[in-house]
């Protein structure tokens, strides 16, 4: 195991202008600053030292190697991310036009819709897919922007969240 | 097969009413290599090794509540028992090192740092010495540390003479705090059987077994379970009640469970345990006393609130259970009281009473959780009410704890306002006799006879 920390302590024993780190030790602020007053330039196996990405340690390689295996409820999408959209609101002409559109500049092609009204309100419930490069943050941005206060709120979730609450 | 419509609404309906969110995402990091001769060095590594591991912290769990649409309403981080951390400095005053844990806390914007810790369950070491002294102003100078102790555990017994000294240090904690209600005493807390992975403060650590970095998820849900209740019949029977409850945790804990996978997969590191606890908030609805009365006493704390706790303890257990594999932490429910309007309001009425209330630990996930008392508690009852809180969990097998607060100047039925999650409190009297023999004689109160299990 490589050492550890650099601390203000060690740049003080330090002999020389130069001190040579391994590749995973972490140096302390303070010590970057004793370094720098004290003119001691600090190396890495690659040049002048960069904090190095945090070592999560030995069990971290095992879990990112056996997350993506662990059971999850099927999923009804083949390739692409699911989005479940819906839409509750002040019912008027338009508005599932207004959606469809913003789903389909976003790059999310319906896969169920389905609407009800009662008196003058609607609520929207459609699933779709992203294709493509279409991100679920653009997707959610664009929604979001739709409607306001006394007309419609537009809401979109990760299907993942429905898969793990509602199925086995 | 397609979600149905009542699936998707009854998920909104969870979120957007009835207040589902991940109560915390917390972050365990292993503290042992940053043990130094010198206690400066071992602050400067403290501060920087959370700071290295933390720094993305926030960002990621805010990008999964952004991603998956489910408030991540705390980020936190747990670390291993400073007093093992501060040994090698042989330094008295530990204050040095909770200094470097709140600045951490403050650079990597946590709202909580769990573990200026030391487990005493046996015994001192010269560290937990140390440590035990410098709690009252480490907590009094800090904004985010929070302190646990381990006074004993069903293989070692009570450390009796430990359970004195925590109950001075409360006394200290308290005076020091004065001017803020106490408030040092919300951030410290001591343990019977603790639980090494912990998500929740102020009781969160990461024990000796846990690896160098670890992603533990507490959920929440006490609206749920509320609300579902609340549409059941009330002619239902209680197997329809505890069937109802069990649903409700499976799907609040399924939601632990894909936020942990999720925020382990991005923070590269280990997905540790989901620890399925009804927390409550003083938030209306959020409350677990409402709970209980749905179940059916006619006020929290009257006759049948200890049967009401049991059941749900148990069907929360049950359905979180069968959700995940990686169940851990206390798993169950809180009743802290301040931070519950229904508990607050049930110790209004009258109904609920300190000692009602030390019953209702023995089955619930915890104990004793903020309860306020009068400022001039003497010593010896609170060395009584924790030992009794020390001795139900270790007759039982089970994890119980106290974090009690004296509140300087008030007297019983008076009310203390802490804000924000810490709520309201009603301050509780403890009754006018005490344990003063019990106090002064210290000493240990022997493991029984169940610990006696090889």
């Amino acid at each position: 195991m490589a050492r550890r920390f650099i601390t203000v302590e060690d740049i003080h024993r330090a002999n020389g202008a130069e001190l040579v780190l391994d590749a995973e030790t972490v140096v302390t602020p303070q010590a970057l600053e004793a370094a720098r007053a004290a003119g001691i330039v600090l190396r890495g196996p690659n040049g002048n030292y960069a904090e190095p990405a945090p070592d999560r340690g030995p069990d971290a390689g095992n879990v990112q190697r056996h997350l993506p295996h662990m059971p999850e409820p099927p999923s009804e999408f083949s390739g692409g991310t699911g989005v479940v959209v819906t839409a509750v609101g002040r019912n008027r002409p338009g508005i599932l036009a207004q959606i469809t559109a913003a789903l389909s500049q976003g790059g999310a092609s319906v896969i169920d819709i389905s609407q009800k009204t009662v008196d003058d309100w609607f609520h929207l419930v459609l699933t779709v897919e992203l294709l493509g490069d279409a991100t679920f943050e653009s997707l959610s941005q664009r929604l979001s922007a739709l409607g306001g206060e006394d007309d419609f709120v537009v809401r979109a979730m990760h299907e993942r969240v429905f898969r793990f609450m509602h199925r086995v | 097969m397609p979600f149905t419509d009542q699936e998707i609404l009854e998920t909104l309906r969870m979120v957007e009413l009835e207040t589902l969110d991940v109560r915390t995402t917390t972050l365990g990091i292993d503290l042992f290599d940053c043990a130094d001769p010198d206690l400066e060095s071992t602050a400067e590594k403290i501060y920087t090794k959370v700071v290295h591991h933390a720094r993305n912290l926030v960002e990621v769990a805010d990008s999964i509540a952004a991603d998956y649409g489910i408030p991540i309403v705390n980020k936190r981080i747990a670390v291993t028992p400073i007093s093992m951390i501060g040994a090698a400095s042989g330094s008295s005053d530990l204050v040095p090192l909770a200094r470097a844990l709140d600045a951490a806390a403050k650079e990597v914007g946590v709202d909580f740092i769990g573990g200026f810790s030391a487990y005493v369950h046996k015994g001192f070491t010269r560290a937990d010495d140390a440590l035990f002294n410098s709690i009252p102003q480490a907590l009094a100078e800090t904004d985010h540390v929070c302190a646990s102790l381990s006074l004993g555990t069903t293989r070692a017994g009570i450390n009796m003479d430990a359970v004195v000294r925590f109950s001075g240090m409360v006394l200290e904690s308290a005076r020091l705090t004065a001017d803020r209600g106490g408030l040092g005493c919300a951030k410290l807390v001591c343990f019977m059987n603790p639980v090494e992975d912990n998500p929740f403060v102020a009781g969160a650590h990461i024990g000796i077994g846990e690896p160098e970095t670890v992603i533990n998820v507490g959920v929440s849900g006490p609206g749920v379970v509320r609300s579902a209740l609340a549409r059941l019949d009330p002619d239902a029977d209680l197997l329809a009640v505890s069937e109802t409850i069990k649903r409700m945790a499976f799907k609040v804990t399924r939601v632990g469970e894909l936020v942990g996978r999720e925020a382990a997969r991005r923070l590269g590191t280990m997905f540790g345990i989901v620890d399925v606890s009804l927390a409550p908030t003083p938030a209306e609805g959020d409350s677990v006393s409402d709970i209980l009365e749905l179940i059916g006493v006619d006020r929290t704390g009257a006759p049948g609130t200890t049967a009401a706790v049991a059941l749900l303890t148990d069907a929360v257990k049950k359905g979180g259970a069968m959700a995940s594999s990686s169940v851990g932490g206390l798993s169950g429910a809180f009743i802290p009281v301040s931070e519950d309007q229904g508990m607050i309001n049930a110790v209004r009425d009258g109904s609920l009473s300190l000692a009602k209330l030390e019953a209702m630990t023995t089955v619930c996930s915890v104990g004793l959780d903020m309860v306020a008392v009068p400022g001039d508690t003497p010593a010896d009852v609170l060395t009584g009410i924790v030992a009794d809180e020390m001795a139900i969990g270790m007759v039982n097998n089970k994890t119980t704890a106290v974090r009690i607060i004296p509140v300087p100047g008030k007297g019983p039925g008076e009310t203390v306002e802490w804000g924000g999650l810490l709520g309201t409190a009603i301050v509780q009297d403890p009754g006018r006799f005490g344990a003063k023999v019990l106090h002064n004689r210290g000493g240990r109160i022997p493991a029984p006879i169940q610990s006696y299990r090889n």
